[in-house]
């Protein structure tokens, strides 16, 4: 893969891949069960597998024969620290306001 | 997931004086980020920080003024990215001031991350994941690897 690895933002806004990650919160599923929920070629459901899976989105296990794909909290937890960054973001900066402000009332 | 954020304060300033601190960008970047905004619907104008190479963050977040109602409300889109034009976080943030007690109240609501919406849905799946990893694991226990880090 020569292009960066896309970061969580990027990996779920792609539709396929939501639906790959809404098939897979059902239950685990092996590439080839996976990739006959869409109508697309073997080859571009794997590369989407991988960027799920370089993303931290899923597991990808061998057992026998088949190669499953689970869900993986990795991926998720990213989107949640960047909300929960902002969600500081702004309770810093508005106790910054309201700090400004409290010291314009004394003047 | 949580995919919304608010915060509300409470000031003794009247809103037209609170206003100024949201619309003024002199005043703006005294506690908030250094920008050149313009309380204009359809004015593009951006906030400049440092980046935060963790979150694909290169410090600059694109703005567009999208409601103008003076000393009551204010909005604008939020987008930020990795820089060279890629947009990764898609956001809406809004201000509402209300007169109460004397005061004002302010409330700051930043919300729609696009993307992460799709995801409120696995916050409830938390169960879900753990059934996963457990049908995995006993698949697992025929074969020599048997590693299963959830």
């Amino acid at each position: 893969m020569a292009q960066p690895m896309p970061d969580a933002f990027q990996v779920i806004a792609d539709p396929s891949r939501r639906q790959m990650l809404h098939l897979l919160s059902k239950d685990s599923m092996t590439i080839n069960s996976l990739a006959e929920n869409f109508d697309m070629s073997r080859p571009a459901v794997s590369k989407h597998v991988k960027i799920l899976y370089g993303a931290g989105f899923i597991d990808i296990q061998d057992i026998g024969r088949e190669r499953y794909c689970t869900l993986k909290k990795d991926g998720f937890n990213q989107l949640q620290e960047w909300i929960n960054y902002f969600d500081n973001f702004w309770g810093a900066k508005l106790k910054k306001l309201e700090f400004i402000l409290n010291q314009k009332t004394k003047n | 997931m949580k995919d919304n954020i608010s915060h509300s304060l409470f000031v003794p300033q009247q809103p037209d004086e609170v206003w100024e601190y949201l619309t003024r960008p002199d005043l703006m970047e005294l506690w908030l980020m250094k920008n050149d905004f313009e309380p204009v619907v359809g004015r593009q104008f951006r906030f400049m920080t440092n980046p935060i190479p963790k979150f694909d963050f290169d410090g600059i977040t694109y703005c567009t003024v999208l409601e103008v109602d003076p000393c009551k409300k204010l909005s604008y889109s939020w987008k930020s990215g990795p820089g060279d034009g890629l947009i990764t976080v898609d956001s809406l943030v809004t201000w509402t001031l209300t007169p109460k007690d004397g005061g004002t109240e302010l409330l700051l609501e930043h919300t729609g991350f696009k993307e992460a919406r799709h995801f409120a849905i696995f916050s409830a799946l938390d169960g879900g994941w753990f059934s996963n990893i457990k049908k995995i694991a006993q698949l697992l226990n025929d074969t020599p690897h048997g590693a299963t880090n959830a």
